[in-house]
């Protein structure tokens, strides 16, 4: 039974990403990509893997699907791009091109299809290595946590997980870069929609108390920093979505303080142990399950920050460029 | 055939999707999103040969790596997506073809 479920929920995901890349325009792949991210959320479920499962439905269907439904408004909505200005231009076209103007596309089918019986075998002889389930059972005890996965992330593997915190804030610099730093204006011209009002009012304090019982949770279940601070973040971006903006009301010194405190106080967590003469992230045992709960804190906050200001940002890009 | 057969022959196709989708289309959004997909698959065969090595739970470490991984490929997506809402703010163009 369990094999039909898995084979239509796998011919579900194949069939959403192929809808999702031909659909003729853009708001269809938009959506189409949100149901492609949850039918493979719940691919992550049917494998055992949860806290996968909750961070993908979050981050990367929730959050990036969010980020391309705000780009919907600066794109025009048919995904057959054009220019503005050259259609005269296309009357000129050649109208005889020859077979050779199919070669690109034909050696392009040809490269896939062996690409992709390539990728079928090796997926289907991969040899058998054990894993590292064996020696992550034997040093869950001394990790401070009860859940697995929150021990390889926070415990054993702390170093990859501080980096990515890195990553992230090294996204929104890039930002940035990209557009410059823009002042937020005071008032937004958000129409007073007495829905969506209604909305942020009540789902602000929801938010605030799933994602902290998501991050208490980390310890002993599926959770963690990285889901709490993903519905944090919601809240920010709700929040700007309702015209209350926040990054224009708090201090700039608050906002910068809240973008960088995981990262710090996990950095200095990290290399305090190695002056004490320890090795890099190396927690004492008795200690490690609170000083794991403050750094998930800690990083939860920031990442709320860090994707907060992400959407802040992108949001302000379509308004008039004032020179 | 097992649970995690299925998976990762699924995440094979999904990447080879991914990846045609990158080549083919021609709109900024839809290379972005092609990318997307192009990380899920291989996101879900890190995973389901976590499943295939699991005891009593399943092997934790793809799983934190999964993990790492889509926060980071989301920070490069959103990236990537500012780069694009930005040469259309300044240029108009939505492709990198010039003509149609």
């Amino acid at each position: 039974m369990s094999i039909v479920i898995d084979t239509l929920l796998a011919l579900l995901t194949i069939y959403l990403a192929l809808q999702c890349l031909l659909a003729p325009r853009l708001p269809q792949t938009v959506f189409m990509f949100f149901a492609f991210g949850l039918a493979l959320a719940l691919a992550w479920v049917r494998l055992g893997a949860v806290d996968v499962a909750i961070t993908e439905a979050a981050v990367a269907s929730g959050f990036l699907g969010v980020l391309f439904l705000d780009a919907l408004q600066d794109f025009s909505l048919s995904a057959s791009p054009k220019r503005r200005g050259a259609d005269k231009d296309s009357a000129t076209q050649p109208e005889k091109q020859g077979w050779t103007s199919y070669l690109p596309g034909v050696a392009l089918g040809v490269g896939l299809g062996l690409f992709l019986l390539i990728a079928l075998e090796a997926t289907w002889k991969m040899p058998e290595g054990g894993g590292l389930t064996a020696a992550a059972e034997a040093q869950l005890p001394h990790s401070g946590v009860e859940h697995p996965v929150t021990a390889v992330l926070l415990n054993f593997r702390a170093y990859d997980t501080w980096l990515e915190l890195g990553v992230i804030l090294l996204g929104l610099l890039a930002i940035y870069a990209v557009g410059g730093v823009k002042l937020y204006p005071r008032h937004n011209n958000v129409a007073n929609d007495p829905v969506l009002q209604q909305i942020m009012w009540f789902f602000t304090p929801v938010l605030f108390l799933f994602g902290a019982f998501l991050l208490y949770i980390g310890k002993s279940g599926p959770g963690g920093a990285f889901q709490a601070g993903v519905l944090w973040g919601s809240i920010g971006i709700l929040l700007h979505l309702g015209g209350k903006l926040v990054f224009s009301v708090i201090p700039r010194w608050v906002g910068q303080v809240l973008l960088t405190v995981g990262l710090s106080f996990f950095l200095f967590l990290g290399f305090f142990f190695l002056a004490r003469g320890a090795a890099v992230f190396e927690y004492p045992p008795a200690y490690a399950g609170l000083l794991i709960l403050i750094v998930e804190t800690l990083a939860a906050i920031s990442i709320a920050t860090t994707l907060t200001a992400i959407f802040a940002t992108l949001n302000q890009e379509n308004k008039k460029e004032v020179n | 055939m097992e649970t995690y057969q299925i998976y990762s022959l699924t995440s094979a196709v999904l990447f080879v999707i991914g990846l045609g989708g990158v080549f083919v289309s021609k709109h900024f959004i839809k290379k972005i999103i092609a990318t997307t997909i192009m990380g899920g698959g291989v996101f879900l065969a890190f995973v389901s040969f976590a499943d295939r090595d699991a005891l009593s739970f399943a092997d934790p470490v793809p799983h934190a790596l999964v993990i790492t991984g889509i926060v980071v490929a989301v920070a490069s997506a959103s990236f990537a997506l500012a780069l694009a809402r930005r040469i259309f703010q300044l240029s108009g163009d939505e492709s990198f073809s010039s003509d149609k």
